[in-house]
């Protein structure tokens, strides 16, 4: 057990916070459409020139390559600049560029991963179906081979940013005979492909402002060599990257949460008095998500701590499911403490639009029900 | 940055482990009741070993360690509910050391002489020259000092100074309990708050045996699911019971690495000590508490009755939030630290 870093990451931590307080954007990050994605485009092109893109991405396919210490050290950083999370690069830099990587051939690596890296090429997933939620391996959409190319039909739903991305990494069943894990692949689609229809779905935020997509693919064609890591083996492609970063950017949500409990503390203290908060309700709950913000933080060391010793398995199961409740809980405490100004929605918002996006914290990327069941059957050994 | 036990730290966790699961099986309160402290036999073996000088420099006769492997060591403590007496042993050492009583040192580091733990129970004043108020002993009966600490210092109050005693029922009925009232009683060592973080570092030795409390009773509520059987099946298939783990393994999670950073934080003596040590008692003790309430439900009726050892999580759990200031006192402290740059 010890908190050290080496004089070797200490330097490194001044490069990263030197360069972050000169280059991060001084505007704000516009929330939706295109405005949004040229924002995040930017940013990541230049960080990409800079030389601190992929900062956890293999030097081979233009990354820092870094260990799990200096990725730490770099989120951490980033946090402390206020540097915005560019969700529009997230699938291409965390899921669909690494499984290239992992499982993708030389023509696909060549054409994809320097534009994920860039910023150039923004990806969508396409894994959810109307029908397969979180019972994904049951999910329907249909691809045949015809010739060199494969044909597909059926819909996908919840699409993030689906009408704003270049390509998509799309789950499709290429055997209906297989068991249902079995008959799954994982291809690269091309969202200009002649077929595909786009209806937007609009979220709890923003009226008349899409978030999701749902993509009707209509007998589209792509070409058979999109597929990734084999015809029929899309499940395991798929979940070769699980846990890409192994917890490290998730320390920059622990920070900024922290960051955003000081804030209410201080705007709980003008609204109702320092004094007043002592026996308050909301002091107490200030108080108590105070230290759960520290833990929630102790908790990814953890997980890092579990990676570098190579001992990380679904524990950070346990760390997501803390975190996705925890910041649950500060959204909906910034509301009591804001008070009747809540009911107002200005156009500089800073709150009220971030409480209600936290409600998807507890569904994204596996419930908060998926998760207890993964940490009751994989990390606790309780029967299925 | 690693905040997982070192090789070194693990056989000092193997080796408590292996002595106390065979000298301090938690089925050892079931016989017990409330007949005494049944750790009594324990505090010269674990002085043998080293346990009770763990933190203390070789100089003054301890094994030169540190907070975190206090804070390890104490993990087990509270795993098998020993005696909180514990506490008393160990920052009393710290108080004999700081004051440089060599004599009350020795006889603590080699566990011949006990030391039971006050709190606080209404306004009360700790002072070198005199302490007063109203106190909670625990553990007292047998021993020969109590340990009072606040924020302003620590002492070490001979029990024979102390004529106005008398004993209570325990809820923690493991424990002997009696009520104190000193007035004007001079330490027989004292030491100030700045000294060795007194008190900081009785809210981080509480939290990790807090954190212990909330692996056991996790473990045993996961045990138990996997076991029992309805309708044919393990009930730890039932996803209301499996949820019900899982929400128990998650804030364990939660309570061990906040525990386990703030006694790193506290070993190199950081700005912001307080508040990771703070934070980890609160998160510690209420994980302890709500894990323990859990563990009873998962048992069923079985988990309901004085013959399961989940009541005795429950119990301890209680004490554990009123050592040295409760959950709300804690939350109050916490939200008065200023915030750090860390």
């Amino acid at each position: 057990m010890d908190l050290d870093f080496s004089k070797e990451d200490q330097q490194f931590r001044e490069q990263a916070r030197d360069w972050l307080q000169d280059s991060v954007p001084k505007d704000l990050r516009p929330h939706h459409g295109d405005a949004m994605r040229d924002y995040d485009k930017e940013w990541q092109k230049t960080q990409f020139e800079a030389g601190w893109a992929g900062v956890s991405w293999p030097v081979e396919f233009g990354g820092l390559g870094l260990g799990l210490t200096q990725q730490l050290i770099w989120y951490e950083e980033y946090a402390r600049a206020h540097a915005p999370d560019n969700h529009l690069c997230f699938v291409g830099l965390n899921h669909a560029g690494p499984t290239i990587m992992a499982c993708g051939d030389e023509a696909q690596k060549t054409a994809h991963l320097r534009g994920i890296l860039t910023g150039e090429e923004i990806w969508c997933q396409g894994f959810s179906e109307p029908n397969a939620g979180s019972d994904l391996a049951s999910l329907k959409t249909k691809a045949h081979v015809e010739g060199d190319e494969l044909v597909i039909t059926g819909s996908k739903m919840w699409t993030s940013h689906g009408h704003l991305a270049d390509k998509q990494e799309l789950l499709v069943r290429t055997d209906t005979d297989a068991p249902k894990h079995k008959g799954i692949s994982w291809v690269i689609f091309d969202m200009k492909t002649a077929g595909v229809e786009l209806r937007p779905i609009e979220i709890m935020t923003a009226p008349n402002l899409p978030h999701f997509v749902q993509c009707f693919y209509d007998e589209a064609r792509i070409p058979l060599c999109n597929v990734v890591g084999g015809l029929n083996n899309g499940w395991s492609v798929a979940m070769s990257t699980l846990g890409f970063e192994r917890g490290t950017a998730q320390i920059k949500d622990q920070i900024r949460y922290a960051f955003l409990v000081e804030q209410m503390i201080e705007r709980a203290r003008k609204r109702f008095g320092g004094a007043n908060l002592q026996n308050d309700e909301i002091g107490s709950r200030l108080a108590q998500l105070r230290a759960e913000m520290a833990a929630a933080r102790a908790m990814t060391y953890m997980v890092v701590s579990r990676a570098k010793a190579g001992l990380q398995g679904s524990e950070s199961s346990l760390m997501r499911a803390m975190v996705g409740d925890v910041q649950q809980r500060v959204r909906r405490l910034a509301m009591d403490i804001i008070g009747p100004e809540a009911l107002e929605n200005p156009e500089d918002d800073d709150w009220v639009y971030f409480y209600l996006r936290t409600f998807s914290t507890t569904i994204a990327a596996g419930t908060a029900q998926i998760q207890r069941n993964i940490i009751g059957e994989r990390v606790l050994g309780l029967p299925r | 940055m690693n905040l997982l036990p070192s090789p070194e730290q693990q056989q000092i966790v193997d080796t408590l482990k292996a002595f106390l699961s065979e000298k301090a099986p938690v089925s050892r309160l079931r016989e017990h009741g409330a007949l005494g402290n049944p750790d009594q036999a324990l505090w010269q073996e674990l002085g043998q070993l080293g346990f009770l000088g763990l933190g203390l420099s070789e100089d003054s006769g301890g094994v030169g360690l540190t907070s975190a492997d206090e804070a390890l060591v104490y993990r087990e403590f509270g795993r098998h509910l020993i005696s909180v007496s514990v506490f008393g042993a160990t920052l009393g050492a710290h108080i004999a050391a700081y004051s440089g009583d060599q004599g009350v040192l020795s006889s603590l580091l080699s566990g011949t002489t006990t030391v039971g733990v006050g709190n606080l129970f209404s306004d009360a004043h700790l002072h070198q020259e005199g302490c007063s108020g109203e106190f909670h002993w625990f553990e007292a009966r047998e021993a020969q000092f109590v340990l009072l600490l606040d924020e302003s210092g620590a002492a070490l109050i001979a029990t024979e100074d102390c004529a106005d005693r008398r004993k209570v029922n325990a809820t923690d009925a493991s424990l002997a309990l009696e009520r104190a009232t000193l007035r004007n009683v001079k330490p027989r060592c004292w030491i100030g708050s700045e000294a060795a973080q007194i008190h900081t570092r009785a809210l981080l030795l509480t939290a990790a045996y807090a954190t212990g409390m909330a692996e056991a009773t996790r473990d045993m509520a996961v045990e138990y699911a996997k076991d029992r059987e309805q309708f044919g099946k393990p009930i730890g298939s039932f996803q209301a019971v499996k949820h019900m783990c899982a929400d128990m393994a998650i804030r364990t999670e939660a309570a061990q690495s906040q525990t386990f950073f703030a006694s790193l934080v506290f070993a190199e003596n950081r700005d912001d000590l307080a508040l990771q040590v703070v934070s980890s008692k609160i998160v510690a003790v209420d994980t302890a508490l709500k894990n323990a309430a859990v563990n009873i439900q998962v048992h069923g009726a079985y988990g309901f009755t004085a013959e399961a050892d989940a009541h005795h999580y429950l119990k301890r759990a209680h004490v554990t939030d009123q050592l040295w200031g409760d959950l709300r006192t804690q939350r109050i402290r916490l939200l008065s630290l200023s915030p750090t740059a860390q």
